[in-house]
């Protein structure tokens, strides 16, 4: 498979089994770290400060500038750091909204009464589009790796086109085709998934 | 759906999406024939391509709102947290929330901090825990108490603590405008509880003015040890947690230049901190405006560039902020060096502690002079303490670091002062005597250092003796320089001074106290280093006793007298005892509230005792463990840490592994040379170490450069005659035989001899020793009777230096013995070989080739005057020798 034997598959990835411990920690330190960068994210909206807005594009910079001297990744390039970045970036929030969700349905009995605004809906219909859009993710992985993979880096990790084909060794062209053919199907899925 | 039919789906999308809707159906009708599920398939894309706006248009950090954020402040109430009740959402860091909490039963009001996504990673949850610990630990009005904590169902992890309503320190002083003395009585009490944390080994590592609040009584409390440190867990591999700790999560504007870059923190980088704190107190701003840089730009400034002076931003806004900051000239100037020593770049050249920052406020407070002195000055009085190792342990035993020997002196006495010590004549005495001391002590560096610092050492006697008015004070001065003598190895100095030193303490004190017992310590250390080891025993061990009947069993002071009677336990050879001796004090300091730099130089010495008793692998891991505390403690470049890597390539020398000690020793030379300077003993030493790990490994070339530099270096400290170039000039010798370069041997070990000779006026063992070299370099070259004189030479000496049955002796008449071989001369060669032989088979640790060597020439000899039974005696035993190495060797 066309995966296996792209370079990436050898950078750490936050999903691949049997790591060594200092995998492990490398993993533990980026999982921290783009946590921390993504509630900032998220604050940031809280706030509103149109201008203060920070992309994902600068927190996935944050994140490299916050990691690139820790050994595990001294000799990863910072493109390939920037994917890996955007891997773990959708991990921690589909994690995180699988948990949510979780805890909103297994709740029990016990639990009082959960007054559901209107900004709470919203929130609950935003985590279960993530979770779908992971499921479709998965699936699209399976038929198309490349496609699959350049979703990821551009939703999660705010790459743009130029760095998206440079990872991929496409076209760009390639790049706004893939996006263009992947987003209608990812829509779609998510559409019958919702 | 595979990847061939997902491949022609696109196609055929990419084919018709920007066709008219009509043409669309046409087009698909005729490319799919009668696969309708495959146009149902495309023309769902084309409408999902047409509809826009899915999820993957939305903006990331809004779905990480949605995703993160939601919930968490209104499901909270409906929690448990056991007695208390969430009122308010306080605030929020990277870390956790911190709400405002009633406890139900009693009314009270505390603050509750939960860690958020507990679930998320290990390193988070390790790091909530460690600010639970942390608290837990400290326990001072300043710091914010711990309460109380628990867990919620779903694990994730809480703490109670008390909740602070009060303003940030900087808010406050510029509300109240406060005075310059007021601003620094609020700081003042900061440090206190600063210098607290620091005394329970923790590093704050994140201090700034949010994270100080003054409540409406005026007191203060420091918050958040979010990111603390615990200097204990100083075996956590390098690396682990620095990238998360370092500036990571701290905020830049307060950060120290070795946060910034990602080095280890100490207790300085805390002093650091505090020095802009002080800085924004007297400026009413930060040193440097990073709020529009980049976080390298940022990093660059805090590292490179100085700040401005204090006194010329406040000058600048005299006409913006006239009331708050009118104090004179010459206290500004105070001022500035009371606030830049604090955050000097090189924390070396630092406050090396927040007691020493705090001595400097109360000295400005009522004032009195600063002991910090503007950079240049201070920088050289420290150098002075830090020519010896020793001395370097002695300041860092009594006040975890002090950067100068004035400072070193008025913390001894700080130390032992007592209340009527603060009066102020008496401080001013002992301020006018350190201040004599130190006139004229600004001599550059270059040979003969030690004798300048005796030098000031025999003028701070003087001063010293004039005290008599001071008893006490007396007292702890005859007490510190006793000791520095005895660390200059100036023991006849030494000695009388500790001698009256505990005399009056007997007299002062009573004979049994703890005084007279930190006295008889001292004292035996001296007997120690005078290689008197009854006495030092003896001194060592009274002390210990008395110290116990004293103080409680975990007092600092007892594990110090237990590191000293270790000490000389380990001098003597009693290793196994002085191991046993070394690990009561090392559990004493390593207790909280134990002294770090006691511990390590506890440790030092106790891997010194392992190494000795033969215990590599135990000495090479509690030298790893001292090389960690050293660098955490000193910092990465510092002469104590450069002294862990050569212990630690030692041990790897006795291992014959020469590559991993000439690794050592090369780092080692990179910090001693920095920091001592080229032409320093010290580098000379590093030096030489590292030209044997080179000579061991068969690089002769390199091996002699480096020892030519060591000469060089040593010729030039000491001058061309001294015993130290004596010795530079054999270990060269030794390279250049084995080169083959005799005529440099020749050269070498000839000068060597006549140093040693003119030295010690002909009468020392040394001379012997060059000579027999000397003669090693004629057998080389066969000229047997240049041999048999030098040998000749040197057992006369031999003769006249040694005991007859010396290892020396024997060694060179088997030496002899083998220059008259060559000659014939068979009955000589026979005497010298046989009384060789004797001396040898008489001890234990006879050098074997030595005596295997002596056998063969005695075989030889008694071939030669036809005693074959003699000649057959010694053959069997070389045969026997030869089996039982075979044997060992199996």
């Amino acid at each position: 498979m066309r995966f296996r034997n792209n370079p990436l598959a050898k950078e750490i990835q936050p999903d691949e089994p049997g790591k060594s411990p200092e995998e492990r920690r490398a993993l533990d330190q980026l999982f921290s770290v783009t946590y921390e960068e993504l509630r900032r994210l998220a604050s940031s909206v809280r706030r509103s400060h149109p201008g203060a807005t920070i992309s994902p594009t600068t927190m996935v910079n944050e994140a490299w500038v916050k990691l690139a001297k820790s050994p595990q990744f001294a000799s990863t390039s910072r493109l390939h750091f920037k994917r890996i970045a955007a891997r773990a970036m959708r991990q921690v929030l589909v994690e995180a909204a699988r948990r949510r969700n979780a805890s909103k349905r297994g709740g029990g009995e016990d639990v009082t009464v959960i007054t559901f605004d209107e900004s709470q809906a919203q929130a609950a219909s935003c985590g279960q589009d993530l979770l779908a859009l992971d499921t479709a993710l998965e699936e699209l992985a399976r038929i198309q790796p490349r496609q699959a993979m350049m979703v990821e880096s551009r939703f999660f990790g705010g790459l743009d086109i130029t760095e998206t084909a440079a990872l991929l060794e496409v076209s760009e062209a390639t790049i706004l085709r893939d996006w263009r053919a992947a987003k209608a199907w990812l829509a779609h899925e998510l559409r019958r998934a919702t | 759906m595979d990847s061939t039919r997902w491949e022609r789906i696109q196609n055929l999308f990419h084919e018709v999406a920007d066709l008219p809707e009509p043409e669309q159906r046409v087009f698909l009708k005729a490319a799919c024939g009668d696969d309708d599920v495959l146009v149902a398939d495309v023309l769902a894309l084309v409408e999902e391509d047409a509809r826009g706006g899915s999820f993957l248009d939305r903006d990331l950090a809004e779905v990480a709102h949605q995703v993160l954020e939601e919930a968490t402040s209104s499901a909270l109430p409906f929690k448990e947290f056991g007695p208390y009740r969430i009122k308010k959402a306080l605030g929020e860091g990277g870390m956790g929330v911190v709400y405002l909490a009633e406890r139900v039963d009693l009314g009270s009001l505390v603050a509750i901090k939960l860690l958020r996504d507990a679930w998320l990673s290990p390193a988070r949850r390790e790091r909530f825990a460690s600010e639970q610990r942390t608290l837990a630990q400290l326990n001072h009005p300043s710091i914010a108490r711990l309460y109380d904590a628990d867990t919620l169902d779903d694990g994730t992890p809480w703490f109670v603590m008390e909740y602070v309503e009060g303003v940030p320190l900087t808010e406050y002083c510029s509300e109240h405008t406060c005075s310059i003395e007021e601003r620094l009585q609020l700081f003042r009490a900061v440090c206190e509880a600063v210098q607290y944390a620091h005394q329970h080994a923790v590093i704050h590592r994140d201090l700034k003015p949010s994270n100080i609040l003054v409540k409406p009584d005026g007191t203060i409390r420091l918050l958040d040890f979010g990111i603390a440190k615990q200097l204990e867990s100083l075996e956590a591999p390098a690396g682990r947690d620095q990238t998360l700790t370092g500036l990571r999560l701290m905020t830049p504007a307060y950060a120290a230049p070795e946060q910034v870059r990602g080095e280890r923190v100490g207790i300085q980088t805390d002093v650091y901190s505090l020095g802009v704190i002080l800085y924004e107190l007297l400026t009413g701003g930060p040193p440097f405006d990073l709020s529009k840089l980049t976080p390298g730009e940022a990093e660059a400034v805090i590292v490179g560039q100085d700040p401005e002076k204090p006194s010329t931003i406040a000058q600048r806004s005299v006409e913006t902020n006239p009331g708050i900051l009118s104090v004179g000239k010459s206290a500004w100037a105070d001022l500035d060096v009371l606030c830049l020593s604090a955050m000097h770049k090189d924390r070396q050249r630092r406050y090396q502690s927040v007691e020493a920052l705090i001595r400097d406020i109360d000295h400005y407070l009522k004032g009195e002079p600063l002991e910090a002195r503007p950079d240049s000055f201070h920088y050289r009085l420290g150098k002075f303490v830090r020519r010896n190792r020793r001395a370097v342990s002695a300041a860092a035993l009594v006040f975890t670091v002090v950067v100068g020997l004035v400072i070193f002196f008025t913390v001894r006495l700080a130390k032992a002062r007592n209340a009527a010590l603060e009066e102020a004549a008496r401080t001013q005495r002992i301020q006018r005597f350190m201040m004599n001391l130190f006139q004229g002590g600004d001599e550059s560096v270059g040979p003969g250092d030690s004798m300048r610092v005796v030098t000031l050492l025999d003028r701070g006697v003087q001063e010293a003796q004039s005290l008599n008015g001071d008893p006490k004070v007396q007292a702890e001065l005859y007490q510190t320089l006793g000791t520095i003598y005895d660390q200059l190895g100036k023991f006849d100095q030494a000695d009388s001074l500790l001698h009256s030193a505990l005399e009056r303490r007997k007299t002062l004190f009573g004979p049994d106290s703890t005084e007279v017992a930190e006295s008889l310590v001292a004292l035996g250390q001296l007997r120690s280093d005078q290689a008197q080891y009854d006495d030092a025993e003896k001194f060592t061990r009274q002390g210990v006793e008395m110290t116990r009947r004293h103080l409680p069993p975990t007092h600092p002071r007892l594990g110090r007298a237990l590191y000293a009677l270790g000490e000389v336990l380990v001098n003597e050879g009693k290793y196994d005892q002085g191991i046993q001796v070394l690990d009561q004090a090392v559990q004493i300091q390593s207790a909280p509230g134990g002294v770090p730099a006691d511990l390590a130089e506890s440790l030092t010495e106790l891997a010194n005792a392992e190494f000795y008793a033969g215990h590599l692998d135990v000495s090479n891991s509690v030298n790893l463990r001292v090389l960690a505390m050293d660098r955490q403690l000193y910092g990465e470049r510092h002469p104590n840490v450069a002294e862990d890597l050569i212990n630690l390539g030692a041990i790897q020398s006795e291992w014959g592994h020469y590559t991993e000690t000439e690794r050592y020793y090369r780092q080692a030379l990179d910090i001693i040379q920095n920091f001592y300077g080229k032409d320093h003993p010290e580098t000379a030493s590093a030096m030489t170490l590292l030209g044997r790990s080179l000579n061991s490994q068969g690089r002769f070339n390199e091996a002699a450069d480096m020892l030519r530099q060591s000469l060089g270096i040593q010729e030039r400290v000491y001058g061309e005659v001294h015993p130290r170039v004596a010795s530079a000039l054999g270990e060269l010798g030794k390279v250049a035989m084995q080169q083959g370069k005799l005529d440099e041997a020749e050269a070498d070990f000839r000068r060597q001899a006549d140093i040693y000779r003119e030295v010690y006026k002909g009468k020392h063992y040394y001379i012997g020793s060059a000579l027999a070299n000397l003669g090693g370099v004629y057998m080389e070259r066969k000229q047997y009777a240049r041999a048999e004189r030098s040998f000749r030479d040197a057992l006369q000496i031999y003769a006249q230096t040694l005991p007859a049955n010396h290892l020396n002796v024997a060694i060179v008449r088997v030496k002899l013995g083998r220059a008259l071989i060559p000659q014939r001369r068979y009955a000589d060669a026979e005497a010298q070989s046989l009384a060789g032989y004797e001396v040898l088979t008489k001890q234990s640790n006879a050098p074997s080739n030595w005596l295997e060597n002596a056998r063969k020439d005695l075989v030889e000899e008694y071939g030669a005057l036809h005693e074959p039974d003699k000649a057959a005696k010694f053959q069997a035993e070389l045969a026997e020798a030869d089996n039982t190495i075979n044997a060992s060797n199996k």
